[in-house]
């Protein structure tokens, strides 16, 4: 750098002033290159500033002026989950079944309240329903907090508000409505409504789903077929004076629940004066001996494991005598029966003697798979554990073979005749709603040969046997009816009598499985002094079958055509060498 | 000099009006903030009238009640077998017959296929003797 020589030539020039001690710009040499690089660099960050400036610029007129910019929708507004905050639950149509209103609750704390009788005076004035003695107790009880009302109106709110009483305050508070009552509870259950707790069925056992979720939570069920078949179990109990009932309807190729009823039921919107009897849930957590309906998985046995043929016979004449137990027929023909027959009158004799063959290992294998010896496990918690012996001696697997000395309940039953009928698979039973093309796995049990021929025994029951009430016309109904004595203390009380009827519809295509069972009926002089299954329970199936058949879609069909006939033909007993087809 | 005077004036006169903007948007803003709550508070209270209508709505279509209310008042029935039927079932007029193209074609396998029933009660109002 060149020392500035001629600086005092410039008289002016105060004494304190320097120059800087630089003098002419350099033309050339390295100094020059710096100053270029600066340069550039002082015009590359003026000119970034100035485009973020211009942006801002812009965008301003743009609001401003020009009033542009896209009007976004932000995201809805939802209100954020409290203590009370409970889904929905609906039916598999949407309907309904129990939601969680919120209402303000008037609340106090009397501490806070200066003089109680003037503050009760003027909350009576705006809330007449109130009692002015019981309100003042309250406010001068000293306690920390005393709920006065539930349930304001806003109009309520508004005028309590306006009174401006100090220690005064309003709780929002969430309460639990049941549109549908009594009709649904055995699988909606209830809750306590003090701290939102599930208490039974669907509100136990999804107590934290439901709390957490933002969406409904969609049953199985379907309100219309819970309405006929709890009306047609209530009549049914009507008519033979009856204890009480179960009954099932499940979709036979999903394991969904469509509608359960047990009753006497329960409203959960009024649980004053509920029994013991309303609460206890007879199709899942009852397990009861369900006498010849167990047939089913007695000749599905038999005919799954080859033991015997449709064209079998066993010798049905004489009573078995075992220990101090003996077996016979209620339905007695006293000589041979083919395979069909026993299954169609409902034979002891045979049924036990086909089990006897089959052996006890493969009888208690053959329940297990079909889910009959554990419990279920499914989305409520009212499941009765199944009762057998632990000991699985001979006169268990005949006893068994007919459906006494084991328990289950109407769930298993309805689950395991699925299985039986649906072509051999058996599919977890649920309450919760299967989307519309979704078809669960399952497990197969036994052969879809075997299904079929179950099938055509089924009907052969409707048609001939036993549960000829439970024939509807148009319809193809299949079916087993089941008639077994209570256990009563020690032994088996003979006029105490749990009847039921296990319908499969439609019996040549399964969709639906009915289960009936009424709980002690009591004979009349209409049912010529019968309380079996096939009195009791099958017609409530035939009405069932006709009331629901136009609301599921299925259309009746000519149960005399040709192709029917011989989808459902049974080559009746062939062993026998005679024709009982023409009695 | 005049030309730098202009200048001045000019970025005076943006930052005056940018701010004034900014100023103006502020308050829009906050005037629009204002209306969502107003509005998300109305629709609060349009959701609790839909949630508590619902509720009413189901409770009062009890399958129980709506049986007592139709045995009360209107002349229907559940349908029956009677009522249900294929289309080959249903007979031509005999003057139709004869030039009718639909008639004298092979019944399509659509056609000769069950009538299904779409929901139940909307058929119940058919009673089994006029369809002859």
């Amino acid at each position: 750098m060149k020392p500035a020589l001629n600086l005092d030539e410039n008289p002016c020039r105060p004494r304190h002033f320097k120059p800087a001690p630089c003098g002419a710009l350099p033309v050339e040499g390295p100094e020059k290159e710096l100053l270029e690089t600066s340069r550039m660099r002082l015009v590359l960050t003026g000119v970034l500033f100035a485009l973020a400036f211009a942006l801002v610029g812009f965008r301003l007129v743009d609001l401003t002026v020009l009033k542009g910019g896209d009007t976004k929708l932000g995201h809805a507004h939802v209100r954020p989950h409290t203590e009370a905050t409970r889904a929905d639950i609906l039916d598999r149509n949407g309907v309904l079944l129990a939601r969680t209103l919120e209402s303000e609750a008037l609340v106090a704390y009397p501490k806070l309240v200066d003089d109680a009788a003037a503050a009760a005076r003027k909350l009576v004035t705006v809330l007449p329903d109130l009692n002015q003695q019981d309100v003042r107790a309250k406010l001068s009880s000293g306690r920390k907090y005393v709920r006065l009302k539930r349930q304001l109106t806003p109009e309520q709110q508004f005028a309590v508000n306006n009174l401006g009483i100090p220690g005064i305050k309003f709780e929002t508070a969430g309460f639990r409505v049941y549109p549908k009552g009594a009709l649904t509870s055995a699988v909606v259950g209830y809750i306590d409504s003090a701290d939102n707790k599930g208490l039974a069925g669907i509100e136990r056992g999804l107590d934290d789903e439901l709390k957490t979720a933002d969406d409904p939570v969609e049953l199985s069920l379907d309100t219309r077929l819970q309405y006929i078949l709890t009306e047609e179990i209530q009549a049914q109990i009507a008519a033979f004076n009856a204890q009480g009932g179960a009954g099932i309807i499940a979709d036979a190729n999903t394991g969904e629940i469509v509608a359960l009823a047990s009753l006497p039921s329960f409203d959960p919107s009024d649980m004053s004066g509920v029994n013991e009897q309303a609460l206890f849930n007879r199709a899942t957590l009852g397990t009861y001996e369900m006498g010849s309906v167990f047939k089913i998985f007695t000749t599905a046995m038999a005919l799954d494991e080859h033991v015997t043929t449709l064209a079998g016979s066993y010798d049905a004449t004489n009573p078995i005598h075992i220990g101090r137990f003996t077996i016979h027929d209620d339905h007695a023909k006293r000589r041979w029966l083919s395979v069909p027959e026993i299954f169609i009158y409902s034979s002891n004799i045979g049924s036990a003697k086909m089990a006897v063959d089959a052996g006890a290992d493969r009888q208690r294998d053959f329940l297990g798979r079909l889910g009959l010896l554990a419990e279920p496990k499914v989305e409520i918690q009212e499941i009765g554990r199944p009762e057998w012996p632990s000991a699985w001696h001979l006169v268990n697997t005949m006893t068994i073979a007919f459906g006494h000395g084991i328990s289950v309940s109407p769930l298993q039953m309805v689950t395991a005749v699925s299985a039986v009928v649906n072509g051999g698979v058996l599919h977890r039973a649920t309450f919760l709603k299967y989307a519309e093309d979704y078809r669960p796995a399952g497990v197969r049990v036994l052969s879809r040969q075997t299904s079929e021929d179950m099938r055509r025994l089924l009907r052969l029951v409707v048609e001939r046997g036993t549960g000829k009430f439970a024939a509807a016309p148009g319809y193809l109904v299949g079916g087993k009816t089941g008639t077994a004595e209570k256990v009563d203390g020690r032994g088996y009380a003979r006029k105490e009598l749990l009847s039921s009827f296990v319908g499969v519809f439609p019996i040549n295509e399964p969709r639906y499985v009915i289960m009936v069972s009424i709980d002690q009926p009591h004979a009349n002089a209409k049912s010529m002094g019968e309380a079996t299954g096939g009195w009791v329970a099958a017609p409530a199936v035939s009405r069932i079958v006709q009331r629901m058949a136009p609301i599921v879609g299925i259309p009746p069909v000519d149960e005399d055509s040709p192709e029917i006939r011989r989808a459902l033909l049974v080559d009746f007993a062939p062993s026998l060498g005679r024709k009982i087809a023409a009695d | 000099m005049s030309v730098l005077r202009l200048a001045t004036w000019g970025w005076l006169a943006a930052v005056g009006f940018a701010g004034f903007s900014t100023f103006e948007m502020k308050y829009q803003v906050a005037q629009v903030d204002d209306e969502l709550g107003r509005v998300n508070r109305l629709i609060d209270a349009d959701r609790d009238q839909l949630r508590v209508l619902s509720a009413e709505w189901s409770y009062l279509t009890q399958p129980a009640r709506l049986d007592q209310l139709r045995k009360r008042h209107l002349a229907l029935a559940p349908v029956t077998r009677a009522q249900l039927g294929s289309l080959e079932q249903v007979p031509f007029r005999s003057g139709e017959t004869a030039g009718s193209p639909l008639a004298s074609a092979p019944p399509s396998p659509a056609a000769s296929a069950p009538v299904r029933l779409p929901g139940g009660a909307d058929l119940a109002s058919v009673k089994p003797g006029a369809a002859r």
